[in-house]
């Protein structure tokens, strides 16, 4: 069943008494929250994914609630805990669900060693994945959420699941994750994109979410070859410039934007070497979405 | 070979793992021809001599021994390779 049959008083109600399952990607995620906020930001982003049976195996057990109940009301802050764990310092309320978004990214990339786990958005069009590593504020996840406005199917906006047994990649379809000018340029760029409330003044500035097509949740268990693997740097003022990069260069550069890299010791190496050898490599520069778009898409054509 | 790495070759480059400094090194030029050697089999200094003046045109004026020191010595640091006998230049 799907959230969005849901009602949000069934919803809260869940996520208050023993959380709300859901199948995100490959994962089987429980949240459990005392936060209304929650409760709409799944509603408006998660509607298409498919809520979990009870007696399935859950992969992660996350819940979003206030450090203390003075907290709960004097300048109120929540916690992100994971198997009861507390792996981050609370944050203010009102990024409740920012933080769900976050922790959750944490859980997937410090539990998910089967996958060599990369920093990059990944998206795939005619059966060939795209793979985007970079650090924060290269451009991404905007290059990401216009390709998937303009009908890539998305897999990650924020991390790269390469199979260490078969190479390839695994989605793990979720919310996009937009800062700042990229709200608005996202905004222009595809007027209908459903997107839910900024959060202001986050440690990153301004923060939203893109919610994913549900083509993409829908095809949340079917991986894609890895093809092109591209590393993004968005330039005020740019040309649109891809360059080739040479495949030693360009190992070097997954490994450095890899989570796991280091903890798969040999298997990290070798399904990096293997990704490498399946893609060709590239460095783009870049500032207007419109031409990026039509370049990868020429490429994927 | 002293440590235990993995490496592959694409070109004229070469990037090595070493799995017990957890490091991944980059190698590009005559290094690249010295550990093809080395990474197959043990090498003698006069055999990895002779590969690089086999492979490479070399200025006569080069000092290669020197170079080939180096090298040696630069992937001794990074536990890529080992010397087991010291040799006589």
């Amino acid at each position: 069943m799907k959230l969005a049959r849901l009602s949000k008083k069934k919803v809260i109600q869940l996520l208050k008494t023993g959380g709300l399952r859901l199948k995100v990607g490959g994962f089987n995620v429980c949240l459990s929250s005392s936060v209304t906020e929650v409760a709409d930001h799944l509603l408006c982003l998660y509607g298409h994914f498919d809520v979990v049976n009870n007696e399935d195996f859950i992969d992660f057990y996350t819940s979003i609630a206030p450090p203390s109940i003075v907290r709960r009301f004097f300048r109120a802050q929540i916690n992100f805990s994971f198997d009861g764990y507390i792996p981050f310092k609370p944050l203010p309320y009102n990024q409740a669900s920012a933080m769900f978004e976050w922790g959750l990214n944490w859980c997937i990339a410090n539990y998910s060693h089967h996958y060599l786990v990369i920093h990059a958005a990944v998206v795939e069009r005619n059966g060939q994945a795209f793979i985007f590593p970079g650090t924060p504020g290269s451009g991404k996840s905007t290059l990401c959420a216009a390709l998937v406005c303009s009908g890539w199917r998305l897999l990650s906006d924020e991390m790269t699941l390469v199979s260490i047994f078969d190479g390839l990649v695994y989605p793990v379809p979720r919310p996009i994750s937009l800062k700042n000018k990229s709200l608005e340029i996202i905004r222009n760029f595809s007027p209908d994109v459903i997107m839910g409330p900024v959060v202001d003044n986050t440690a990153k500035g301004a923060i939203g979410h893109v919610r994913p097509p549900d083509e993409s949740v829908e095809l949340g268990k079917n991986p894609a070859k890895p093809a092109k693997v591209v590393f993004p740097k968005y330039l005020e003022g740019s040309n649109t410039d891809l360059i080739p990069l040479s495949k030693s260069r360009s190992l070097l550069k997954v490994a450095e934007n890899s989570f796991n890299y280091n903890i798969l010791g040999f298997q990290g190496f070798n399904t990096a070497g293997d990704l490498i050898n399946a893609s060709d490599c590239y460095e783009f520069k870049y500032c207007r979405l419109e031409e990026a778009v039509a370049l990868f898409t020429e490429l994927a054509n | 070979m002293g440590a235990i790495v993995c490496y592959r070759f694409w070109d004229d480059e070469c990037v090595i793992y070493n799995q017990l400094t957890g490091e991944t090194h980059l190698v590009d030029g005559m290094g690249v021809e010295i550990f093809k050697l080395i990474s197959e089999e043990t090498a003698t200094r006069k055999q990895l001599r002779q590969n690089i003046e086999s492979v490479f045109e070399l200025e006569t004026d080069l000092d290669i021994d020197g170079l080939l020191d180096n090298l040696i010595l630069e992937y001794q640091k990074l536990g890529l390779l080992e010397v087991t006998e010291k040799t006589v230049r």
